[in-house]
């Protein structure tokens, strides 16, 4: 298994915007996903793209949060279309960045099991100089990460929020190996005429996030990689002690997700949107927003202790929410 | 007080002009670096141009110009902003035009402050 080295930067991201500005960290450009289609041969200390919102007029920030896309087709950019000027504008500085393989990231050859997803978001941190708990909001595998992030690292964590996700459970293994499989079978194998067909059906954009994602699997190990991650238990699950946020949409695969959740996890606040699927944070943004704002605000950001005693199930939206 | 690394953009030491075509012009150029990148060849880039159908640009690729955008006109140049009233339908659908007209808008509103 690849590892991250312990000597390089994993990430260029080091510039921050102030005010309601952002900050790119696309560093010299030198390692963008194009310039690296070649295997990698040493560990790897990868390039990560990161970009940064911060409240308006250079107010300190009441929180930190950290968004995590998703695999394949996703980047931060999911996010910056999204919900993070809305969280900015509403206090938080806001931190996105694109996974190893992903948007405008470093694609390495190999090193794609969710372990090294997770040490590149510790060493992201430590790299931006982030000590202090953060609130981890992850979209679909993003969520995975989180997840696995809070058990890493309990102590740098105020609390997860994850939208159409899971932890890395056995289940959570084989449903992804199985898309993982379909991907290789459709995109790869008959790439054009996949491609063909997204366009036809889901319009030039989305073929063309396919045609990177085809691109991501053709040329790295991260088909193989990801079904060799190490699975959690559920007694793991359970000893997760931030508070933790978990958003469905109703018709969704993972619908039901929420009541295994709670079983495991007591204390989980779980929302079922009704009417949304998989892709609910491109699909209801206002939503999405308006739940993670009253989630993060409703947490104490110092110990990630919800204030309140009880779930932040009602806790008031803040003024600018909506 | 933003410090972006000129990555998709060569160094401009010029100031910043806001008329329509010299914006034009800065997005043309930011463009193409960007699609020399991917191995694109040169295409003409007018105001019509769209980002995702003439160009071929994902979502992230915006994320990026819009960090070329602010390292050269500064931080009244606030892609994000922009973005923030639009669906992501009519993001992925944006012109290049109505982002020159944007950019146009933020330098005058700047000036005259």
């Amino acid at each position: 298994m690849a590892m991250i080295d312990t000597g390089r930067d994993t990430c260029d991201g080091t510039n921050s915007g102030t005010g309601s500005g952002t900050g790119s960290g696309t560093g010299d450009d030198a390692d963008h996903a194009t310039d690296h289609d070649g295997p990698d041969t040493g560990p790897d200390g990868v390039r990560l793209h990161v970009q940064r919102l911060s409240p308006p007029d250079g107010r300190p920030p009441t929180a930190i949060a950290v968004l995590i896309h998703g695999l394949l087709t996703d980047s931060l950019a999911s996010w910056y279309f999204t919900v993070a000027p809305g969280l900015a504008a509403a206090g938080l500085e806001v931190v996105m960045y694109d996974q190893r393989g992903h948007g405008r990231s470093e694609r390495p050859g190999s090193g794609y099991r969710l372990d090294t997803f997770v040490t590149d978001l510790e060493r992201l941190l430590d790299r931006l100089d982030i000590a202090g708990p953060v609130h981890l909001v992850g979209n679909c595998f993003g969520g995975t990460v989180a997840f696995a992030y809070a058990m890493r690292h309990p102590e740098r964590v105020a609390g997860i929020a994850v939208i159409e996700a899971q932890p890395a459970t056995e289940s959570w293994l084989t449903e992804i190996s199985g898309i993982l499989r379909r991907v290789v079978a459709e995109l790869v194998v008959h790439e054009a005429e996949s491609l063909a067909w997204v366009s036809a059906n889901r319009g030039a954009h989305t073929a063309r996030l396919a045609k990177s994602a085809a691109r991501l699997v053709r040329t790295t190990t991260i088909a193989e990689d990801v079904p060799e991650s190490r699975v959690v238990s559920e007694e793991q699950i359970g000893a997760v002690r931030c508070p933790v946020l978990a958003v469905y949409g109703a018709d969704s695969e993972l619908a039901g997700q929420e009541r295994w959740l709670e079983s495991v996890l007591p204390g989980t606040r779980t929302v079922v949107l009704p009417g949304q699927g998989h892709s609910v944070l491109a699909e209801a943004p206002t939503r999405i927003r308006e739940l993670l704002l009253s989630w993060i605000h409703g947490c104490d950001p110092a110990t990630g202790v919800l204030g309140t005693g009880a779930p932040a199930v009602d806790a008031p939206l803040e003024a600018d929410a909506s | 007080m933003t410090t972006v690394n000129q990555t998709a953009t060569a160094p401009a030491t010029d100031a910043p002009s806001d008329d329509a075509p010299a914006v034009l012009a800065e997005i043309s150029r930011m463009l193409r670096t960007m699609l020399d990148e991917y191995g694109l060849d040169d295409i003409e880039v007018t105001m019509e141009t769209r980002f995702t159908q003439d160009l071929e640009l994902e979502s992230i690729d915006l994320v990026a110009l819009a960090s070329g955008l602010e390292a050269r006109y500064g931080r009244q140049v606030n892609f994000a902003e922009f973005v923030a009233g639009l669906e992501l339908d009519e993001i992925i659908d944006l012109a290049v035009g109505q982002l020159v007209e944007y950019v146009v808008r933020s330098l005058r509103a700047a000036g005259e402050s």
